[in-house]
């Protein structure tokens, strides 16, 4: 036991390294978008009347004719401090400009839907196996079938349908500057995101609470005349969740590039509204910026979760290593 | 044990299904041109003429619809022809490659498995730029149509990782069967055992996750064409019938309704259809 606790520390610092090694990869895919992507920055700063030779040697001031390994740890480093360059469109606005007003929205959506699929994954996951084979089960089985296979930009128009054109109740696009309070305009969007993530929380957390609800403590704890409640809740759940958590990681990579199909259908504009923006108006560094952040937030998310694990999983921490 | 052979109405429904879907991409389109604008006739309900009615171009809608299940099927058979390759090889390396080399090649396939499908893809379709169809990928172009091969090579590329973590896994399995070590013990060469002793017991399960994987491939290049970076117009897709019918979503929808369902139904048959393959091809996995 005394040594556990150096031995979760190597854990985590193995996890660490992992995390960078998988940012510094990421870095490095999207710095190649630009080194194949037609056209540099030297381009965009000459203008449109240059000529070849104006543009070669803006780029040699830019020192953008440098081979790519030189350029590269630069890169890394302007990013590390913030600077992802200029947008090649309109104003050329700071990339990081236009990141840090999309980045909130985004999270005003990811943020909520994580929290509404634990909340559903949980409650119906446990309902479920409770009520193992019976029509509750199979319910809840059908809903999470349904969330699994229904892709949300199907699931999007059918609810705005629903409840924007029919009932008239809730907005069926976003708007600059919103009428109502933002939080009838984050409803719809919130559940579609989030519909996915749920059905596999749910699923998940029935398999697991199944098997845990199946094991020799509980029959202890029952026999001990622990009350049904008690039982499912404090005993059951508080061991079914640990895999549940596991998978929390995956799950934010699909509410991630979930949210840029439902920033595009809602046309909100979030990191995705402003990803395909860029892929269509062929502005390299806004879809660069984008791309990393977005995968900046996964890898981060998931090493949370890989650090919580052993903490709150004292199997794990002894089985490791 | 007799539950082996026995698959559910939910399968064969599904089977019944896939090849109508199948017949529909085959001939739906050469009955009428699924570009073939009509004016005057935008808009139109159905009738005798137009099946389904016409979208707002006065484009026949079950023509459409049938070319958009033709521009999935191949996507996602070409995609999957591709992730069986590239998957099989690196399981196999996973599996039987020395440690120095098994251990990096896997570490890399967890995190492309992980990491999500869809940023991968975009990241990609930014790389090669999703209307040019010149440069490196010419040769692919011409074999594929040039406005499909961004889409399979960004699909390609994040589909392989779970058939080369679920190959890898069975092989890891299948070579320390006593079998197996006999046939190692006699000699044979380790070419010869993948391909006599091993592969020839994948087969199933392989089919089975490719049909589940095939379903992810469609939804994938559904969502790439929602977006505006998978299949261009005038071609139709159904993700693209899905994005053009939200204009007009009030007043016909209808318009919405016809790609949403057949996309979703798809989805549901190929994973039915998966579920119950991996049933009959290892029954051990039946679920709790």
């Amino acid at each position: 036991m005394a040594d556990s606790q150096p031995r979760l520390l190597l854990q985590i610092g193995k996890r660490l390294a992992a995390g960078f090694v998988s940012l510094i990869f990421l870095a490095f895919v999207v710095f190649m978008i630009d080194e194949v992507a037609p056209g540099d920055a030297a381009v965009v700063k000459a203008g449109e009347k240059a000529t070849l030779e104006q543009v070669q040697r803006i780029r040699v001031q830019m020192g953008l004719d440098r081979p790519w390994f030189i350029r590269f740890p630069e890169y890394v480093a302007k990013a590390a401090t913030g600077d992802f360059g200029a947008s090649y469109q309109g104003t050329q606005e700071p990339v990081s400009k236009i990141l840090a007003s999309a980045l909130p929205l985004t999270l005003s959506l990811a943020g909520p839907a994580i929290l509404v699929a634990i909340f559903m994954g949980l409650t119906l996951g446990t309902i479920a196996a409770v009520w193992r084979g019976r029509w509750p089960d199979r319910l809840v089985l059908a809903f999470s079938t349904l969330g699994v296979t229904v892709p949300n930009f199907v699931l999007a128009p059918i609810l705005v349908l629903i409840f924007s054109l029919q009932l008239d109740a809730l907005p069926a696009t976003w708007e600059s500057p919103l009428r109502a309070p933002a939080f009838f305009y984050l409803l719809l969007p919130v559940l579609v995101l989030s519909a996915r993530p749920s059905a596999t929380l749910v699923r998940l957390t029935r398999a697991s609470m199944i098997d845990t609800l199946s094991q020799e403590f509980i029959k202890l704890a029952r026999a001990k005349g622990v009350g049904p409640l008690r039982l499912v809740l404090r005993h059951g759940l508080r061991n079914a969740v640990l895999p549940v958590i596991t998978s929390m990681g995956t799950s934010f990579g699909f509410l991630l590039t979930g949210s840029y199909i439902v920033e595009t259908f809602f046309t909100m504009p979030g990191m995705g509204f402003q990803a395909l923006k860029a892929i269509q108006k062929n502005d390299t560094p806004v879809l660069m910026g984008c791309v990393l952040l977005t995968g900046l937030l996964f890898i981060v998310v998931n090493l949370l979760v890989d650090i919580l694990q052993p903490i709150l999983d004292p199997r794990i921490r002894e089985a490791q290593i | 044990m007799k539950r082996r052979n026995k698959l559910g109405p939910l399968f064969w429904g599904s089977v019944v299904f896939l090849g109508l879907l199948l017949v529909m991409a085959t001939i739906g389109p050469s009955i009428r041109h699924p570009h073939d604008a009509r004016v005057g006739e935008t808009l139109q309900g159905p009738s005798a003429e137009f099946w389904l009615g016409t979208d707002d171009l006065g484009r026949d809608i079950f023509s459409r619809l049938t070319y958009g299940a033709r521009v999935s099927l191949t996507v996602g058979i070409v995609v999957q022809i591709f992730a069986l390759v590239l998957g099989i090889t690196i399981g196999m390396i996973g599996a039987l490659a020395p440690k120095w080399i098994a251990g990096p090649v896997m570490r890399f396939t967890d995190g492309m498995f992980a990491f999500p499908d869809l940023l991968l893809a975009i990241l990609i379709v930014g790389i090669f730029g999703f209307s040019s169809a010149g440069g490196i990928l010419a040769p692919l172009s011409a074999v594929l149509g040039s406005g499909l091969t961004p889409v399979i090579i960004a699909l390609a590329v994040t589909a392989w990782p779970s058939i080369a973590r679920l190959v890898r896994g069975q092989v890891a399995t299948l070579k320390q069967r006593e079998y197996v070590q006999a046939a190692r013990a006699m000699g044979a060469k380790p070419s010869w055992l993948v391909l006599k002793h091993i592969l020839p017991h994948l087969w199933g399960i392989i089919l089975a996750v490719s049909m589940v994987d095939l379903a992810a491939v469609i939804l994938a290049e559904s969502a790439m064409s929602f977006l505006g970076i998978g299949v261009q117009p005038p071609d139709a897709s159904w993700g693209t019938m899905i994005n053009q019918a939200r204009v007009n979503m009030q007043a016909h929808p209808l318009l919405l309704v016809w790609p949403c369902v057949l996309l979703s139904l798809t989805i549901f048959a190929l994973n039915f259809v998966g579920d119950g393959l991996r049933d009959l091809a290892d029954p051990k996995s039946e679920k709790k």
